[in-house]
């Protein structure tokens, strides 16, 4: 089996980009070469209080700067001390963990769905597949929580921006306005990531459309390797009984379809 | 001359440490990390006669220096693990101690049959799961419980040392203990998780879907430390000590409380290496004090 290897990362940018949202880079002498899209990474905290590393979504990544980018927003005790650390601090990351999004090989057109802070997972995918033809649509409650709204237009064909309020860009919740462009855009392959219940109101405005949609899970973890089985989510596959995986592993990114939500 | 090497009933560890059930699989995965023959030890996720799915999530939360867990269990079952997990660990040049739970008395005997004819060194009791047909309460709670199947899984079990596991939640640990004892337990280990609730004040609801967890790490230190303390000095079979362990000195204050090799069981989540850097760090400290890690064993000095 593959080694793994914990970090160390040194804080190169730790800013506030939106209401509540922060945008980390940390640089690493020893910087994985096999990162993929769909990854995360297991945070340590610097102090004793908080034994539980803190999993993130590698947002983005850069080989050659030897940098990884997360995203994250501030809802807890745990993100609340990672947003006071400062440049130059030095944190110890697990990573790359999960299996990440593997488009198959006749996928071309690619839709990008983020909702809310799970926009995050989506800039690494065209870092780690850049021949792929990427539509993206990001959904947000308000204006004040916009982020990545930039770095996905470079990288994007088109870019569909909306909030909850109409507070900014579309009025509406992001799954039905991909649902009117489905007819004309004809993906190959839907990636999305953001809530659970965005996942099943996804499910229901794309059930006119044969498209395979995979999406990105959260669950609280521990080990963050396969080990303790804390970060169960119910799957049934096809032919099989319903059964746990680890989202740590067998996951986080899983076809929709399999997804017991 | 230094030593780290210690024996409990018969089995020798080149240390001290062994990683605790349950916070390690069976040990493929920090196998990655590092060699697990570093350890002295390692002990298996808790196996029952049945693959066990175990409880839906949430089934972790943080506390302050701790955290809660409600995994319930779930495991291959111990048919598979003896077709799999126990001949890689055969092959490994580290203690291996399958644990084991059970939810009858049958359970336990037949679980323990089954790990007679293994490859595992020793056998670590898990008592601390519902009794179903003693009305839901823990094997672990009731001294005539723990020795009738203590008693029970030595009988089913006649080649491997059994180690009894105790759970701190209970009247009396120490006598606990004798019960261990006395129904023939070649060890016990101490302690399993403290039973414990994490709450969210905004949906006013158990953060767990289980509503209750086993809480462990650092905050669970001093209690562990207490029971290994009062275990010591009731019984005179050796002990093996854990809670909250995440540095040598912890594990010299274990030992100096009556531990003979202790448990890392949270730390390996905060710290991959934790387990193998512990050994690494005693090893060190009882080279530089030229000593027998043996000799601190149960030197506690009382301020009366
Ligand atoms: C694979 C994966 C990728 C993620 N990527 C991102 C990301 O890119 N950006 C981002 O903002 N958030 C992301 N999250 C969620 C993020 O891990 C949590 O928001 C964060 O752990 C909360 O920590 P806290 O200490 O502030 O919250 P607290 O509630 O104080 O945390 C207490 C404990 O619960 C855990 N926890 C709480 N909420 C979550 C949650 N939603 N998911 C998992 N664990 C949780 C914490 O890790 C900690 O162990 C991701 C989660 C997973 C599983
Ligand atoms: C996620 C998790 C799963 C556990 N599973 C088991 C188990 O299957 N059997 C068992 O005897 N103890 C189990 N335990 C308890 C530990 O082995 C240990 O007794 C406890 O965590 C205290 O040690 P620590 O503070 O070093 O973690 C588990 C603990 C955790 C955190
Ligand atoms: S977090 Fe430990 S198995 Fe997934």
């Amino acid at each position: 089996m593959a080694s793994l290897k914990d970090r160390i990362g040194v804080i190169k940018l730790n800013q506030k980009v939106a209401k509540d949202i922060y945008k980390m880079v940390l640089q690493f002498d020893d910087m994985p070469d096999d990162i993929k899209g769909g990854q995360f990474a297991h945070v340590k905290l610097n102090d004793k209080s908080h034994i539980l590393r803190r999993p993130f979504c590698i947002c983005d990544y850069d080989i050659s700067a030897k940098t990884i980018t997360l995203c994250y927003a501030v809802v807890g005790d745990g993100t609340k001390v990672l947003s006071s650390y400062e440049v130059g601090e030095k944190l110890q990351v697990m990573l790359p963990l999960g299996n990440g999004f593997t488009p198959d090989k006749n996928v071309k057109k690619v839709v990008l769905l983020g909702g809310g802070m799970g926009s995050a997972v989506l800039p690494a995918i065209p870092t780690s597949n850049p021949e792929l033809e990427y539509y993206t649509y990001l959904g947000f409650a308000n204006k004040e929580k916009v982020v990545l709204e930039e770095e996905m237009a470079k990288v994007s064909k088109q870019l569909t921006v909306a909030t909850d309020d109409g507070s900014y860009g579309k009025k509406g919740f992001v799954t039905n306005i991909l649902a009117e462009d489905m007819a004309k855009l004809k993906p190959d392959v839907v990636f999305c990531c953001g809530p659970e219940v965005m996942y099943k109101a996804l499910k229901k405005a794309l059930e006119p459309f044969d498209v395979p949609i995979i999406v990105s899970l959260e669950a609280r973890m521990g080990c963050g390797i396969g080990a303790c089985l804390v970060c169960n989510c119910k799957v049934k596959r096809a032919g099989e009984e319903e059964t746990y995986v680890r989202v740590c592993v067998e996951g986080p990114v899983m076809k929709l379809s399999e997804v017991v939500l | 001359m230094s030593n780290l090497k210690v024996n409990i009933a018969g089995v020798e560890f080149k240390n001290p440490i062994i990683t605790a059930s349950g916070t390690f699989g069976f040990g493929r995965e920090y196998d990655r990390f590092y060699n697990i023959e570093e350890l002295g030890g390692i002990c298996t996720k808790g196996l029952t006669i049945k693959p066990k799915l175990g409880n839906p999530p949430p089934r972790i939360a943080e506390s302050y220096g701790g955290m809660l867990n409600s995994v319930g269990l779930q495991n291959p079952g111990v048919d598979h693990y003896l077709q799999k997990d126990d001949l890689y660990l055969a092959k490994r040049d580290v203690v291996v101690i399958a644990n084991v739970a059970g939810s009858t008395l049958d359970d336990y005997i037949a679980i323990a049959e089954k790990i007679n004819g293994s490859k595992s060194d020793m056998v670590e009791l898990n008592i601390s799961c519902p009794n179903v047909k003693e009305g839901g309460m823990a094997f672990g709670v009731l001294p005539q419980s723990v020795e009738r199947v203590t008693s029970a899984v030595k009988k089913a079990c006649p080649n491997k040392p059994i180690i009894t596991k105790l759970s701190p939640n209970v009247a009396c640990i120490a006598d606990n203990a004798k019960a261990a004892e006395a129904g023939g337990a070649d060890a016990i280990s101490l302690i399993n998780t403290l039973s414990g609730m994490a709450v969210n004040y905004k949906t006013r609801k158990p953060i767990l879907f289980n509503n209750n967890g086993g809480m462990s790490g650092p905050c669970v230190k001093p209690v562990a430390l207490k029971m290994v303390w009062d275990c010591y000095n009731a019984v005179k079979i050796p002990i093996i000590g854990l809670g909250g362990i995440t540095s040598y000195t912890d594990v010299l204050e274990f030992m100096i409380c009556g531990a003979r090799a202790v448990q890392v069981g949270t730390y390996n989540f905060n710290n991959p290496y934790g387990a193998r850097d512990i050994a690494k760090d005693l090893a060190t400290y009882v080279e530089e004090n030229n000593m027998d890690i043996n000799d601190l064993v149960g030197t506690l000095i009382l301020n009366k």
